[in-house]
């Protein structure tokens, strides 16, 4: 009796273990790309755009839909800053106090969008479908169609494959609302932090590449990394030191 | 040569201190102790930043013709100017404390082609702090500050009529920093959302207050930050004046516009309209004749900028002045100036009304003279990565005056820029635009390190 209903347990149980909903599997690769608690990186920022370099390094700190962007280096753009609360978004130059509200359209990184600088929650911010099993270069991954909740997003729709075995985003596509693909990315995760007490991977480099000039690409290089929580102090004009 | 060097003094000596307590902590202590003196230290380091500007500049400024500077006698603008600046820049986050300084050093020349001053030139110096702040945390979500500070808040870029401290807001030439004033702060944070500031200016620090005293303000300051839009409400009072109420908000609509607005409104106005005087040489005065209103007076100002998929960003704005002249007061205003202008080189008591008419007539204490303008504005950043273009256009609607600014930054290199500030002004002899200036380019090289 006792091994029949043993049996039935292991019956029961073993497909939820694993099978994951596509929200879980967005949860887990979410943790290797950010955390919505808070997060302090670096990120080296090198684009070639039509044959013309652009490098950047920029000290990011991130909580939720907010994220401060302060620029480190070239010393041109020194000290600049790039607050983001939600959508609203203000620029802030140095000599120059006044902060300057822009939208999200202005792009101040190469092929990078003032979003692909912040923390990744794709589980808060999209609905997503599991559509297929795929492998990318050899690796089997889940291929989650991932479409915008709200447009307070960076992009309306993101093809996104997991790996099913390191549950971390490897490869992603992004469309515009027209539905055309504008943009890919691949993602390596060279860096390690502890998350509830055991290292687990995280990312160190997103490699953005235009679709239509494939020359076109952006790599983005994760450091420095540090999970801690940014107060709301952080993200308000009115207490930025300029 | 200025010696107010007090902030710089503190500044220098608090770093000073922090450093020697942490490294002779290092050697003194036990290697536990060292390991936290070494933490303190890299603690402090990281809290530390700065960063080091020199600016290089010639300017040439063309004097207009105008009744207000009768052959550049009252304003003596120098024809050309040259001037050096060092910029650093210093910022310690330590724990609950933040400081920050500014000095400015800067060697001037200037040299003059018009007017009584004609081929006179001048060398200055001037050694000074700009900006400083010391602000501490008291609580998570409550921060108290004092210091010299440039205040700038609200999305418009003509100018900001929320704003009760600053009547420029910097943006017509970014180059000139604005000067700071001294303010006392307390910010409290309620919520994500909300914020509530206690502002008191209490000094005017830089700022050159030419014809009139400075009045200490006080505000009370609060603003919201949503999902796509934020707003700010400000209630201030100016010791010996009265009591404004200012307000500026924008939504981010979509991607790629963006819409906001700005006003203050006032019981009255201390503004200086042209009023008839019998007994006056001039038949005129220039005088507060709406000090003791009671009706609503405000200024209102309407925006909008959409970035194109090429990353350029079109702007324009729109501003109703309601304190600004009708075309009545706007020729009683022009005739009276003419016979202030006409008597200026007169000698005796007619002298000094001409030069006390001028001067009220110069700062009327209207950041605009008339009541309807428009602007419209293109700016493209970072064009190839080394350029930054801004072309602004500026109408007067009721005296079709004008004025064009150009903002060119060209970088060389991952130090140097190059730029160009140049603005033209257009419109007849005595209209808005015109006054004092027909023409000004600023070339020059800032350099940082």
């Amino acid at each position: 009796m006792f091994v029949i209903l043993l049996s039935g347990i292991v019956f029961y149980t073993k497909p939820v273990l694993a099978e994951m909903t596509p929200k879980e599997i967005l949860e887990k690769s979410d943790e290797a790309r950010g955390s919505v608690k808070g997060i302090e990186w670096e990120i080296k920022l090198k684009s070639i755009e039509n044959g013309r370099k652009q490098s950047r390094t920029l000290k990011i700190k991130a909580r939720d839909f907010n994220s401060l962007a302060e620029f480190l280096s070239p010393p041109k753009i020194k000290g600049r800053k790039l607050l983001m609360i939600d959508r609203n978004m203000w620029f802030i130059k140095p000599g120059l106090r006044k902060p300057v509200p822009i939208s999200p359209r202005q792009k101040l990184m190469g092929g990078a969008s003032n979003g692909d600088i912040a923390s990744t929650n794709y589980a808060g911010d999209y609905h997503a479908t599991l559509v297929s099993k795929d492998t990318v270069n050899g690796e089997l991954c889940y291929l989650l169609d991932l479409t915008a909740i709200n447009k307070k997003v960076t992009y309306d729709r993101i093809k996104y494959w997991v790996s099913k075995k390191r549950l971390i985003g490897v490869k992603a596509e992004f469309f515009t609302v027209s539905g055309k693909m504008f943009k890919s990315a691949t993602f390596e995760y060279g860096n390690s932090i502890p998350i509830e007490g055991k290292p687990k991977p995280f990312v160190s480099k997103m490699i953005i590449t235009d679709v239509v000039i494939k020359e076109n690409v952006t790599t983005m290089t994760y450091s420095k990394i540090r999970l801690k929580k940014i107060p709301d102090s952080t993200f308000n004009l009115n207490l930025l030191m300029r | 040569m200025k010696k107010n060097l007090l902030p710089l003094i503190i500044f220098i000596l608090l770093a000073c201190f922090l450093w020697k307590t942490t490294s002779s902590k290092a050697t003194e202590l036990s290697k536990m102790e060292e390991t936290e003196s070494s933490e303190l230290l890299e603690e402090l380091k990281e809290g530390f930043e700065y960063s080091v500007r020199f600016q290089t500049s010639g300017t040439y400024q063309d004097v207009a013709d105008t009744s207000q500077n009768p052959n550049n006698a009252f304003f003596r603008i120098p024809r050309y100017l040259t001037k050096l600046e060092l910029r650093p820049d210093a910022r310690l986050n330590f724990r609950r404390l933040e400081l920050s300084i500014k000095p400015r050093m800067n060697l001037d020349w200037k040299a003059w082609e018009d007017g009584t001053r004609k081929g006179d030139d001048e060398f200055d110096n001037d050694l000074f702090i700009n900006e400083w702040l010391a602000r501490i945390r008291v609580a998570e979500d409550l921060f108290v500050s004092y210091g010299r500070e440039n205040l700038q808040w609200g999305p418009s870029y003509l100018f900001s009529p929320s704003n009760p401290f600053f009547r420029d807001n910097g943006r017509s030439n970014p180059k000139r920093e604005v000067p700071g004033m001294d303010f006392a702060r307390l910010v409290w944070l309620p919520g994500t959302s909300w914020t509530v500031s206690l502002i008191a200016n209490l000094d005017k620090g830089r700022q050159e207050y030419q014809y009139y005293e400075f009045d200490k303000t006080y505000a009370l300051k609060l603003d919201y930050a949503g999902q796509e839009e934020y707003a700010g409400l400000i209630l201030s009072h100016q010791e010996s004046d009265r009591s404004r109420l200012g307000v500026f908000g924008g939504w981010t609509a979509t991607d790629a516009l963006l819409l906001y607005g700005e006003g203050v409104v006032s019981k009255g106005s201390n503004a200086l309209y042209p009023k008839e005087a019998a007994g006056n040489p001039f038949s005129a005065s220039m005088e507060a004749t709406d000090d003791d209103d009671s009706s609503l007076k405000g200024i209102i100002l309407a925006g909008g900028s959409y970035t194109l998929e090429m990353g350029a960003t079109l702007t324009v704005e729109y501003v109703y002045n309601g304190q600004g002249y009708s075309d009545t007061q706007a020729d009683a205003y022009y005739r009276l100036r003419q016979k202030a202008s006409d008597a200026y080189a007169l000698t005796g008591s007619i002298r000094s009304l001409s030069r006390l008419t001028l001067s009220r007539t110069a700062d009327p204490k209207l950041r605009f003279l008339r009541r309807n303008y428009v602007m419209l504005q293109y700016n493209h950043n970072d064009i190839r990565d080394v350029l930054n273009l801004t072309f602004r256009w500026t109408q007067n609607i009721d005296d079709d005056s004008g004025q064009f600014i150009s903002i060119v930054e060209c970088f060389v290199g991952d130090h140097t820029q190059l730029f160009l500030v140049g603005s033209v002004n257009s419109g007849g002899r005595d209209t808005e635009f015109k006054t004092p200036l027909g023409c000004q380019c600023m070339i020059g090289l800032e350099y940082t390190f």
